[in-house]
């Protein structure tokens, strides 16, 4: 039995190490890859500080470099937010656009565009975290009435619900401030485009400390998917557990969608590509997502940039495109409606 | 235990030859031959996922069968209209959904569907039939009450008003039971067997529970694998080497003092006798 | 016991469920005509309100044709008629299709904005305004087209064997991310006019379309609402589980699928005339649900209910604000609140999900 154990942990370390390889691989098709064509010899050059043509180094060093960084951050943040927000839950088809907490970032923000005439990144970080805890805390509160708790099904409608009242909220807004529209409707897409080294700077803090918590996470997942009862009659400290896990998923969500603005389905998908490689145990499923995610993402951000060169699609299309083939897919193979 | 051959009800078949049923990929029953014995009360029993539920859910359609039919009156039940069938067969599934809020009398005035059309909506006769439904169940008192605040054999007792209200002559009925304490599931099965002796109605009925099956059941049908293992008269077919083999466990029989039908009491490895005369804490079992 | 004695015990039982049957049906016929009054009131209300007001007397003259003056007929006949039969419309169709909804998918948060006829109908919409530069009619037959597809699209998907209403919203919200993705993208590309225009649509609107639409929808209205009140019956077996139903005697799928239809060809011709105008259909069912009583036909009722938020909605967008506003905003933020309470009351009571 000893032997089997460890003959899994080995396998899926050795899995990690791919994946970790893998990861590295795909930064470098970010940095190398892009609407603008360089040699590979150049980029090496730029990142080492002495490429001969400037524009080149620039681009290389000013612009991919720093967007690579950030999608690595970011779709780490967005694929473990999803991981705890299914384990909190104990709902497999928990991701933060359909929990409503996108809608709630993006409502906040637009508000502060058009009411406080808020437009560096800065101030849009502070509102969308508070939009995402103020959705997080409505679509929990509301869907957790009742005898049965909060069900996935009942989570799956009041996320709906609630991003659909602050979508009415969002659009009440721009509708009557034409400025207000010009600026958000850009955010809203979900992309990497033109995010530098100063709103890497504004937000890494925040996706860090985000993803320390987040793995910290692991073990205690494992108990609050065995049920609250079961739960603490292991000794575990449920409602302590649940509100941290809710505030590393707010401040994930809330730094990602402020810098990139709000992305579907990663957060929803990378973890069920976990599960299915290394099982149920949480203690491996956030290792793998804070792998796999940012990968997929950075994958989807690079076809983006080669689709449509010289111009560009941006990452949130993508994913949302290629994700709801496989969302639909999990509906509907794994008999997911019935839990 | 025989219910009236007359009260000049007509005589109904409901049999299914070489019937083979499944879900999805998986198949669940094959080769089943059953003739369902008329004006009788028939309990199809056997252990988890045997197939029992399957074999009613198939009688009663609501299944499509993947080889063989099931044939009503002589006409294969498939290639009846739903309509008709429901005139003459009566169903209460395992989990049915009382919508929020619904009264009784509602709940059992839904049974009149099969004899409604888009222009006769009540009738009269309805009513008569909801009125008889409720007082041969004993829920009368209970008309105007809302179903979800009925306790849990009341109830059942609703849902089996429902299906009387229907009128057909055969009811199958798919673990009504399982959920009841043990005044309830008396209370439902002494109702059924009233409505079999009193009306001649043929009732099916999916137990889980094998004494109970032995007491109220004219006939038996044990399944095991998908299988019909054996039939018959409780009297003639429960015996220990029968319920060693549907059921794994090794048990005595021995007759019901209250009812003279099989009783069956298992054995277990806490409560074995070592030797003749010697039963329950008195036993030596071989492990602690 | 004999048939003789049954008959006289069943006579009281038999009495007292013919009256409670009879009390509930005039009560309900009651209540129905009264949200009806309602309806019909809000209705010559938004008639007598604009630029100029106009005393109700003259305008349910002018209404019934029963006098004849030309100032009064052209203000009420050719610039508020069609406005207010608009909002009277698209308010009865998405009150009648949200209820079909949620009674066939069994769960009262059900509702076409959720099971992405809505987005369907938006994506079709927002690619006419912003790729092709239609406008008008051009882009009612395109949200039609589009509400169409869409439906076709998630019933074909969550098809297994059968339709699982959990199958169906949930395969639902995932279409409607996917379009509504779509939909964004779309808007950034635009012009910043398109960008707004397609904002506005988005939005929900009474008066955005001309009368052809508003034609469209009445005669839909006109044939599909009595069929939906014929198919009441098979409605309510449905509520009864898949497998009691069929014991009954009722054609689960078919029925289901017919009614599905319905719903759906009406929020499409509503959407087509006004957009997608967010919680009409959402809290109409519910609304008369809890005027009506429960499992009472409550479809009239909840189409009644419909139109009067419709033409309130559209009252306050338009005379009230201070800025005229689209309806599907007063809508939206009026509904989030109700319906986040009516999920909280409805599931203390354990009936949410």
């Amino acid at each position: 039995m000893a032997a089997g154990a460890s003959r899994d942990t080995r396998a899926l370390s050795a899995g990690l190490a791919g994946l970790a390889l893998c990861l590295l691989l795909v930064c470098g098709l970010s940095i190398a890859v892009g609407s603008r064509s360089i040699d590979f010899s150049v980029v090496v050059d730029a990142l080492g500080g002495h490429a001969q043509n400037s524009t080149e180094q620039t681009v290389v060093n000013d612009i991919r470099v720093p967007r690579t960084l950030l999608g690595l951050l970011v779709g780490a943040a967005l694929g473990l937010s999803g991981a705890l927000l299914q384990g909190v839950t104990r709902n497999p088809l928990a991701d933060p656009s359909i929990m409503g907490l996108s809608a709630g970032a993006a409502a906040f923000v637009v508000l502060g565009i058009s009411v406080l005439d808020i437009r560096d990144l800065g101030g849009y970080v502070w509102l969308a975290f508070a939009g995402t805890a103020v959705a997080a805390v409505l679509v929990y509160g509301v869907a957790s009435f009742g005898r049965e708790g909060a069900t996935p099904i009942k989570l799956a409608l009041a996320g709906a619900a609630v991003a659909a009242g602050l979508w009415s909220v969002t659009t009440g807004v721009v509708m009557t401030d034409v400025d207000a529209l010009d600026q958000i409707r850009f955010w809203q897409v979900g992309s990497l485009a033109g995010r530098n080294m100063p709103v890497l700077e504004q937000v890494a803090p925040f996706l860090a400390i985000g993803i320390v918590l987040a793995l910290v996470c692991g073990r205690a997942l494992n108990g609050i998917a065995l049920g609250d009862s079961t739960a603490r009659a292991l000794g575990q400290r449920v409602e302590a557990t649940r509100a941290l896990i809710l505030v590393a998923v707010t401040v994930l969500c809330g730094a990602a969608t402020a810098a990139c603005g709000p992305i579907v389905f990663v957060g929803l998908v990378v973890p069920h590509v976990a599960r299915a490689i290394c099982g149920p145990d949480y203690r491996w499923i956030l290792p793998y997502c804070l792998l796999l995610a940012p990968a997929i993402f950075l994958v989807c951000d690079v076809l983006g940039r080669i689709v449509l060169a010289p111009g560009e699609l941006e990452v949130g299309v993508v994913m949302g495109v290629l994700g709801a083939p496989f969302f639909i897919a999990l509906v509907r193979y794994r008999n997911l409606a019935e839990l | 235990m025989s219910a009236p051959n007359g009260n000049g009800r007509r005589r109904h078949e409901l049999r299914a030859e070489d019937l083979a049923l499944g879900y999805g990929s998986h198949e669940v029953l094959a080769e089943v031959d059953l003739e369902i014995p008329d004006g009788r009360v028939t309990a199809v029993i056997g252990a988890n996922a045997c197939g029992k539920s399957t074999l009613l859910r198939g009688l009663a359609r609501l299944l499509r069968p993947r080889a063989g039919a099931v044939y009503l009156d002589g006409k294969r039940i498939h290639r009846m209209k739903t309509l008709d069938v429901a005139a003459e067969l009566g169903l209460l599934p395992q989990s049915p959904n009382a919508p929020d809020g619904i009264t009784v009398s509602d709940l059992v005035g839904r049974g009149r569907y099969p004899h409604q059309g888009w222009l006769r909506q009540w009738s009269a006769g309805d009513e008569a039939a909801v009125a008889a439904a409720l007082e041969a169940t004993g829920t009368a008192e209970l008309a105007g009450r809302r179903v979800q605040e009925l306790s849990g054999g009341q109830r059942q007792r609703v849902w089996v008003a429902m299906a009387l209200a229907q009128e057909t002559d055969l009811l199958l009925l798919d673990e009504p039971t399982t959920f009841l304490d043990i005044n309830h599931q008396i209370e439902l099965l002494d109702l059924l067997s009233d409505l079999n002796r009193r009306s001649g109605k043929t009732i099916v009925i999916v137990l889980h529970d094998l004494n109970m099956a032995c007491r109220y059941a004219d006939h038996i049908v044990a399944m095991k694998d998908g299988r019909i293992f054996v039939e018959g008269p409780p009297r003639e077919v429960v015996d220990a080497a029968s319920v060693s083999a549907v059921f794994g466990v090794d048990c005595e029989v021995i007759p019901d003092p209250v009812s003279g039908a099989p009783l069956v009491v298992p054995r277990s490895r806490h409560h074995a006798p070592v030797e003749e005369g010697v039963t329950g804490s008195r036993a030596v079992s071989s492990r602690g | 016991m004999t048939g003789g004695v049954t008959t006289l015990r069943t006579a009281p039982v038999g009495a007292s469920i013919r009256t409670l049957r009879l009390h509930r049906r005039r009560s309900r016929f009651a209540l129905t005509a009264l949200l009806g009054a309602l309806a019909f009131a809000l209705f010559v209300i938004t008639l007598t309100v604009g630029s100029s007001s106009i005393p109700v007397t003259d305008v349910l003259a002018s209404l019934f044709g029963l006098e004849s003056n030309e100032g009064v007929d052209f203000i009420v006949h050719d610039l508020r008629l069609p406005i207010a039969g608009a909002a009277l419309c698209v308010g009865l169709a998405l009150g009648i299709a949200g209820t079909l909804f949620q009674q066939l998918l069994n769960n009262p948060l059900a509702a076409p904005e959720f099971v992405g006829i809505s987005a369907g109908a938006s994506l079709a919409a927002v690619s006419g305004i912003v790729l092709f530069a239609w406008s008008g009619i051009e882009i009612s037959l395109a949200a039609l087209a589009g509400a169409f597809a869409a439906a076709i699209l998630i019933y074909a998907l969550a098809w297994r064997g059968g339709i699982s209403g959990y199958r169906l919203i949930l395969i639902g919200i995932g279409l409607t991310e996917l379009m509504l993705a779509l939909v964004t993208y779309l808007i950034a590309r635009a012009q910043i006019y398109d960008a707004r225009e397609a904002t506005h649509w988005l939005t929900g609107s009474i008066g955005q379309s001309g009368a052809d639409e508003l034609r469209a929808l009445i005669v839909v209205l006109l044939l599909l609402s009595p069929l939906a009140l014929l198919l009441n019956r098979s409605l309510r077996t449905l509520q009864l589980g898949d497998d009691a139903a069929r014991g009954l005697g009722a054609r689960v799928e078919t029925a289901r699928l017919g009614l599905l239809a319905i719903a759906v060809a009406l929020v499409a011709f509503a959407t087509a005339v006004a957009g997608p105008i967010a919680f009409v259909a959402l809290v109409a069912g519910p609304i008369a649900h809890r005027i009506l009583g429960p499992t009472q036909s409550s479809i009239l009722a909840a189409g009644f209910v419909g139109a009067s938020i419709v033409l309130v909605a559209d009252l306050i967008a338009q005379q009230v604000l201070p800025v005229a506003l689209p309806t599907g905003v007063v809508t939206g933020a009026v509904g989030a609140p109700y319906l986040l309470w009516v999920l909280v009351t409805l599931n203390r009571q354990g009936r949410g999900g």
